[in-house]
């Protein structure tokens, strides 16, 4: 098992230094000179701009740039806002727990969502089977913003005194902030239940073709105790796994649905640096994901291997 | 025994391929169908459904019905160039790196598990940020954002189909790697990329109209259906139907390839991954 972990963090370590050089590039190459654009929209003379270029470290040459920036991303200092002139990390951190905890709540919402659904069309078959595929096929043709819209729309319209836009931080109103993220863990939550449903139902109708569940039929234990201990316990495991992939797409969605619904997480502090040039912003967020989501990916390698022991990374 | 999924997939593709007609009709002839120009403006704003005004005014008194199809020619202009562009770079990719294997097979796949360790829609949010949002650059990246999904879908089947006794046979008798690549290899790994490609057609919907919604799209005035989603939410109470056209064309046009998507896989009989 140790040896296992190991292994997938080392296999993740020359992908991370990629993505470490993707988002550096991605800085160096906007139009215009970077020294210019940290001096943000305010005119600015020939010798104050040489200071920013040599304060920034502009003059050396680009891998030691490069390097000097890795060094201190590792050591947690992704570099000062352009807009606010603070450190970024200490801006980003607090909106990263507000988006990991609207991931956490969709996350779940499409676990329960999906799996009910996957479970009810596998087990049900007939008009049951035909309706929840026919509505998961809808569904993954409706992009989460245009949900994330439409409640807003039937909010308005039909319940007008549904306040919405409020989103109170978790430690002055623990209830009205889960509460407030309701509405866009919603929208972010159906697009992925549908992933999950047809694998659940696709797991489900695999498992119950297997010899072991016709065995235990055979000597006659109740249909619910296959349900349980048999059919969901064994569905289960591409189950977690499809869920943990899906975070990347959570991840994602949550930019739209955070500006959407204005909740103040990593999406909106990212839209909000898109629109103020922010580029130290930019490239701190799409690092920090990049790096969330490889380390989730390992561990829904380890989380599965551990489930099912058929599984081996050797 | 294979008799019925086969012809629920014909249904499909039939299906989709006359949603399909009706998009490209849309591209062709839009400019002609459009009752008005999709900037002119008229008085009655935010006004609803009137017989000169099928499905009204917006905020400043535009035809919403014109600007759909005017803004639906933009969206899926961009879209088509974008996913030609992945196709054709991620065929030469999976292909080359299927076929020939060893190290460039390593390195070229190493570098696209870079790029798919950023979420999609992140990633492409980040490069037009840096490139500047103008058509070219929207294709672009959303080209650099979907070629790995491509390659690999390449790959996987001609590391397999390069072993095959045809392929050993047109060696033989003296064809040159390239040909059997392309003439021996490439026909059989056709149709999980005919999938692919309708998959993506739909991701790739979504994210140019995420992208104008969020008003990183192609630059006014011209619009798509992002922006117009995006410009309608201000006063969709007044007027639902402002926000209702696009978010029904969005999902019009990506449903359609979701369909052509399902009913090819079902035809050609591929178990394809996402």
């Amino acid at each position: 098992m140790i040896r296992l972990v190991a292994l997938r963090l080392a296999l993740m370590l020359p992908i991370l230094f990629g993505v470490s050089i993707v988002a550096f590039t991605l800085m160096r190459a906007l139009p215009g000179d970077f020294a210019q654009a940290s001096a943000g929209t305010t005119a600015i003379s020939a010798e104050a701009l040489e200071t920013i270029r040599r304060n920034l470290g502009l003059d050396r040459p680009v891998w030691q740039q490069y390097l000097g920036w890795l060094a201190h991303a590792l050591t947690g200092d992704l570099g000062t806002s352009f807009v606010t002139r603070r450190p970024v990390a200490g801006e980003l951190l607090p909106r990263l727990a507000v988006t990991g905890e609207l991931t956490l709540i969709a996350g779940l919402m499409a676990m329960i969502m999906g799996t009910a659904t996957g479970l009810a069309s596998a087990r049900l078959r007939g008009a049951t089977d035909w309706m929840v595929r026919g509505l998961n096929s809808l569904l993954l043709a409706v992009p989460n913003f245009v949900i994330a819209t439409l409640i807003v729309l039937l909010a308005g319209l039909y319940f007008p005194q549904l306040a919405i836009f409020n989103y109170v931080a978790f430690v002055a109103d623990p209830a009205g902030n889960i509460t407030g993220l309701l509405l866009p863990a919603l929208s972010l939550a159906l697009t992925v239940s549908v992933t999950i449903s047809e694998n659940t139902r696709a797991a489900v109708l695999e498992v119950a073709s297997q010899d072991y569940v016709m065995v235990a039929r055979a000597k006659g234990l109740r249909r619910r105790t296959i349900l349980v201990h048999y059919l969901v316990r064994n569905a289960l495991t591409p189950v977690v796994t499809v869920t943990g992939l899906q975070l990347a797409a959570l991840l994602g969605g949550s930019i739209l649905i955070e500006t959407i619904f204005t909740v103040p997480g990593m999406g909106q502090y990212l839209f909000d640096s898109v629109a103020n040039r922010d580029y130290p912003a930019i490239q701190a967020i799409v690092l920090l994901s990049a790096t969330i989501v490889l380390l989730v990916n390992v561990l829904v390698d380890i989380t599965y291997a551990r489930i099912d022991a058929r599984v081996s990374y050797e | 025994m294979n008799k019925a999924p086969r012809t629920r997939g014909q249904v499909l593709v039939a299906l989709g391929l006359v949603m399909l007609a009706l998009l490209i009709a849309i591209v062709l002839f839009g400019p002609v169908i459009a009752p008005y120009s999709p900037s002119k403006t008229s008085p009655g704003s935010l006004a609803g459904p009137t017989a000169a005004h099928w499905l009204g005014t917006d905020s400043i008194g535009r035809d919403v019905l014109s600007r759909l199809i005017i803004g639906g020619r933009t969206t899926l202009v961009i879209t088509s160039a974008a996913v030609a562009i992945a196709l054709t770079v991620g065929l030469i990719l999976g292909l080359i790196c299927g076929y020939v294997g060893g190290w460039v097979d390593l390195a070229v796949m190493r570098v696209l598990d870079i790029i798919f360790a950023f979420p999609v829609f992140l990633l492409a949010i980040a490069v037009v940020a840096a490139l500047g949002p103008t058509l070219r650059n929207l294709i672009i990246t959303i080209a650099i954002v979907y070629t790995p999904t491509l390659a690999r879908v390449v790959r996987a089947p001609v590391l397999s189909v390069k072993r095959w006794d045809h392929v050993e046979a047109a060696r033989s008798i003296g064809v040159g790697e390239v040909a059997i690549a392309l003439r021996h290899v490439l026909p059989l790994v056709i149709s999980p990329v005919l999938v692919q490609t309708s998959l993506t057609l739909a991701n790739t919907i979504f994210t140019v109209t995420a992208l104008s919604f969020l008003g990183l799209g192609p630059p006014p005035p011209d619009p798509n259906w992002g922006s117009m989603l995006a410009e309608a939410r201000q006063f969709m109470e007044l007027a639902p139907l402002t926000v209702i056209g696009p978010a029904t064309a969005i999902v019009f046009a990506s449903l359609t390839f979701i369909v052509l998507a399902n009913g090819l896989r079902e035809v050609l009989d591929v178990t394809a991954s996402r």
